[in-house]
């Protein structure tokens, strides 16, 4: 993959001590997820006699991510490995964006405003956009979906605001 | 023999079942429509549309496409959903031969010759190469599908909760064994899966399992939000993270010339012969799926072949056995899911999630209990497959200016499509924030090289694992050694844990390495 980060002497926050940032990083989320999933299953109801009860295949798989994290996090202590990735803040900001305003306008809004306007903050992602173009496939686009979705589809969407029903 | 055969029948017969349509501008008149046929057509032309994005891979387009699939009957679903990967799969290789940008492991390996060869005016042979391998090796898979269901669904009537068991971490551990990149991570992912399977609620007890009081938890993440989350919104995340214009070297001539000569045919036909051997072979093991199977062709082609220096400067041999190889095993794939229940990869776990969305749970029951699905999909593969070699081939010139479209239109197009799909699945907006989260976890995972199919395939098989964990136990009196003593069971695990460990030995995991990084000399 071309994003692969490199062996490069980059510039890391990382202590000296941990040879391997990317796993050592990766290992400790690991961890993290495994003791939210043991905290969040713990008002569960463990094994009774011989039979599982709800709790105990969720606890069963956390203990087993917790150990699987603490190796992935070894591994990245002991051995030479791949530097952190560089993150970008742009798309993922923006696609989170347009994702998280569409699912607050379809309700309210319907289909045609919600996804014009989505497309628009996606389309803010990337510093290559030019607005006229950008525009009139909004456009295209929404007239495309309003059309197969419903129609060619047959999904019950919501296509005009709310306020304009009545 | 004869049972194949009736088989086979059957599901031709479901495939050109005609449907009585009579519109009322027509006065009563009716035509008969080929629904299942239009079906398969409409989803492998999509599935080719879609696939043939650059960095968009197979599992991506399926996941992408699987709600427009829930408003039909089952059987018409299922079809469609067979025409979309394999359009998706055949999107691939054309986007790995014109433009040199793989979409997915799979064809990493077509690029290598294929786009070579296009570079050289020669796209067109290419890609009817492509096609045409393709289709011979979906024809032997189908077969070889009809011919191994019967006798696989008897035996897997044959096994009990401890078998069932033993099996899937067989599979598990298969997946991860022939699957690229660190296996301690890979079952990392895997366990991941299985725990994101445990929210929702208990199946025996009911009981609300890590879902927060949040109704739409209350059954469970939605598996089409997860999978498009991580595989659709991730991915378009990161191909963001590349400055959008990656460096697409299009080839600009035209595509002129679709047939391939007589030497290439000649050149072609035993590379095409190995290609689906192999193919077929590999795609049946748990775990190996399309994209072991085109390196291990590719690898074997380069070994027998008389000029193996030519190899990497496009000869067709390059493109006709990966591409063979890699469509046999999509195809015989299906095997392990449809008479085992048991989804081998990740796209075929999604298979698993849209039989579910419609109420199908796969396994040996569904081959009995409803023949005219399994064999009607079974038949629909070899359509699916002669679609793409009558209509995809001459509409060559329509994916070509699709891969002019720039991608910072494309990108914000495949934000709000997937939007409303997720949406329209249940319609409920807490699922679009769902998948939107799962982005950025997708998207994080690939930053720190954790591979997402396997939790996709953990998730898919979470439940069932939980299931017959808790019946085994419970048959044995919370003995654990059931899986140990019961012979079948044993001698599973004792693959599985022999697996493991030469995964793990360095002389093997070199020579695994070596497999993959083929495509990087």
């Amino acid at each position: 993959m071309s994003d692969t980060p490199s062996h490069g002497p980059v510039k890391s926050i990382m202590p000296k001590w941990v040879r391997g940032p990317q796993d050592f990083v990766g290992g400790v989320a690991l961890i993290a997820i495994a003791l939210f999933a043991l905290w969040a299953s713990s008002d569960l109801q463990g094994m009774r006699g011989f039979s599982f009860g709800a709790g105990t295949a969720p606890r069963m798989f956390a203990y087993l991510l917790l150990g699987l994290g603490v190796a992935v996090m070894v591994v990245g202590l002991l051995t030479e490995g791949t530097h952190l990735a560089k993150y970008h803040w742009r798309g993922p900001l923006f696609v989170s964006l347009a994702i998280l305003s569409f699912a607050l306008m379809i309700r309210p809004m319907g289909l045609i405003v919600t996804a014009f306007s989505s497309f628009l903050i996606a389309a803010l992602g990337t510093p290559e956009t030019k607005w006229t173009e950008t525009i009139i496939v909004a456009v295209c686009l929404t007239a495309f979906c309003s059309l197969l979705f419903p129609y060619a589809l047959g999904l019950p969407l919501q296509m005009l605001p709310k306020f304009m029903i009545r | 023999m004869g049972d194949v055969f009736s088989n086979l029948g059957l599901g031709f017969g479901v495939v050109f079942q005609l449907v009585q349509w009579t519109p009322a501008f027509l006065g009563g008149v009716s035509i008969p429509i080929p629904v299942n046929i239009l079906l398969c057509l409409i989803g492998a032309l999509v599935g080719t549309l879609v696939g043939v994005l650059p960095g968009i891979g197979t599992i991506a387009t399926v996941a992408m496409l699987l709600p427009i699939t829930f408003g039909l009957p089952p059987v018409g679903a299922l079809i469609m959903l067979a025409g979309i990967y394999y359009g998706a799969q055949y999107g691939g290789s054309t986007t790995s031969i014109l433009v040199n940008i793989p979409g997915e492991a799979g064809s990493v390996v077509t690029a290598l010759d294929g786009f070579q060869m296009a570079k050289k005016g020669r796209a067109g042979p290419a890609l009817a190469i492509a096609a045409i391998g393709s289709f011979f090796a979906g024809c032997v898979a189908t077969v070889l599908i009809a011919v191994l269901g019967a006798p696989l669904t008897k035996l897997a009537l044959a096994f009990g909760p401890a078998e069932y068991f033993s099996l899937m971490v067989l599979g598990l551990i298969f997946a991860v064994v022939l699957a690229k990149g660190s296996v301690l991570k890979a079952i990392a992912m895997i366990v991941f899966g299985l725990l994101l399977s445990m929210v929702g609620s208990d199946i025996e007890t009911g009981a609300s399992r890590m879902a927060f009081n949040i109704p739409e938890l209350a059954d469970g993440l939605g598996f089409a939000t997860v999978a498009m989350g991580l595989f659709g919104f991730a991915e378009i995340i990161r191909n963001l993270d590349s400055g959008g214009e990656q460096d697409r070297q299009l080839v600009q001539q035209k595509v002129t010339g679709l047939m391939p000569t007589k030497k290439d045919l000649l050149d072609s036909t035993p590379a095409i012969l190995r290609g689906t051997v192999l193919g077929s072979i590999l795609g049946i093991l748990p775990g190996g799926g399309a994209v072991i199977a085109s390196f291990a062709a590719y690898t074997l082609e380069k070994k027998v072949s008389k000029h193996p220096q030519k190899f990497g400067h496009g000869v067709i041999e390059g493109v006709a056995a990966p591409e063979s190889a890699n469509n046999a095993a999509a195809q015989t794939s299906f095997i392990p899911l449809l008479t085992l229940g048991i989804p081998p990869n990740a796209v075929m776990a999604l298979m698993v999630g849209a039989m579910t969305i419609h109420g199908i749970v796969p396994g040996p029951q569904v081959m009995q209990k409803q023949p005219d699905l399994v064999w009607g999909m079974i038949a629909s593969m070899w359509v699916g497959n002669l679609m793409l070699l009558i209509i995809n081939l001459p509409l060559v010139g329509i994916w070509v200016r699709l891969l002019r479209v720039p991608y910072r239109l494309m990108f914000p197009s495949i934000v709000v499509f997937c939007a409303i799909g997720i949406y329209s699945v249940n319609n409920a907006p807490t699922d679009v924030v769902l998948a939107g989260v799962f982005g950025l976890v997708g998207y994080w995972l690939i930053k720190h090289d954790f591979e997402p199919a396997p939790l996709l395939l953990g998730m898919v098989l979470g439940p069932l694992m939980e299931e017959n964990l808790r019946r085994a136990l419970l048959i044995s009196r919370g003995d654990w050694s059931v899986f140990l003593t019961r012979p079948l069971s044993a001698v599973l695990m004792a693959i599985a844990a022999g697996l493991l460990v030469l995964a793990v030995l360095p002389s093997l995991r070199k020579k695994r390495d070596q497999v993959f990084v083929e495509s990087e000399n």
